[in-house]
């Protein structure tokens, strides 16, 4: 979380990465929130901590229920969807990582505490198509 | 339908058909009508984890028993298969293409990999484990893997 606490804009796009530890593809979902919410879409978009959901986080809750949101999920178990719903939030688009790398075989990612660099790209890919969602969502668009 | 022998193991429940032969790696083969089909079986696909990619030998291939006959890519490894039985492939499951998935999520149905017309099914099945000795052999690797957790 890079020590920064849920910002609660109400116009912001919330973004849930997974919060799996000790794998690969919950880093990517990390790393790809990271690069959404700090470096291409600062201004529309806001990281939401999984784990402040779990814990019922009185802000994070609130900002998962007055905005739309994107969850990015390391495995089927999809608990970063789940919680989203269950704060009461709207999932407007849900990306499971292992479907992205589906379509960019290139980029098998690697490594856990520091992804490889395909890793790295994987994730960037990942945050590109989030950010178009999020673009559609504030251009007034729904996603699915 | 199939009967199962079943071993659950911390919160894994594994499954094993008892009306097929199975080889070392558990890919299983069921005689269908004079062919002979393959998949993974349950514990070989759960343990992989979930598949990214399935690359299965095309229709015509002339295997061996004991060749390549596909290659898995999930989120935890990269594993060739080897073929429980010689012959010709004479289909290759279209689903492994677009959805690999289907190993994981219908492993005794949607998920096969290919079938095979046999060129000699019954010395190979000799050299295969029936479902109570994979069983037994499943259930010691299962037992090795949860120690390691």
């Amino acid at each position: 979380m890079n020590g920064k606490k849920a910002a609660s804009p109400r116009t912001k796009v919330v973004i849930v990465p997974c919060s799996g530890i000790g794998k690969s593809y919950g880093t990517v979902s990390r790393e790809a929130a990271y690069d959404l919410t700090e470096e291409l879409r600062p201004d529309a978009a806001q990281l939401v901590p999984l784990s402040l959901l779990v814990l019922g986080d009185a802000e994070a809750r609130a900002a998962v229920a007055a905005n739309p949101a994107i969850s990015i999920d390391g495995c089927k178990l999809a608990c970063a969807t789940k919680m989203v719903k269950e704060s009461g939030g709207t999932v407007a688009k849900d990306f499971a990582v292992l479907d992205v790398y589906r379509r960019y075989r290139q980029f098998k990612p690697q490594g856990i505490a520091e992804l490889n660099e395909q890793g790295r790209q994987l994730a960037r890919a990942l945050a590109d198509e989030a950010a178009q969602v999020v673009d559609d969502l504030n251009a007034g668009g729904k996603s699915g | 339908m199939a009967d199962f022998l079943e071993f659950t193991i911390d919160k894994f429940t594994f499954r094993v058909a008892t009306d097929r032969w199975y080889n070392d790696q558990g890919v299983w083969a069921k005689p269908e009508g004079g062919r002979v089909r393959v998949r993974l079986s349950d514990f070989v696909q759960q343990r992989s984890g979930d598949v990214a990619f399935a690359e299965v030998k095309p229709v015509g291939t002339t295997l061996a028993l004991g060749d390549e006959v596909a290659v898995i890519e999930s989120i935890k490894v990269n594993v060739s298969f080897s073929s429980p039985v010689g012959g010709k492939v004479v289909e290759s499951n279209p689903a492994m293409k677009d959805s690999p998935e289907v190993v994981n999520q219908d492993p005794f149905g949607e998920g096969w990999l290919a079938v095979i017309q046999p060129a000699d099914w019954a010395a190979d099945s000799l050299k295969l484990l029936d479902a109570q000795a994979y069983f037994g052999r499943m259930k010691k690797e299962a037992e090795e893997e949860a120690k390691k957790l």
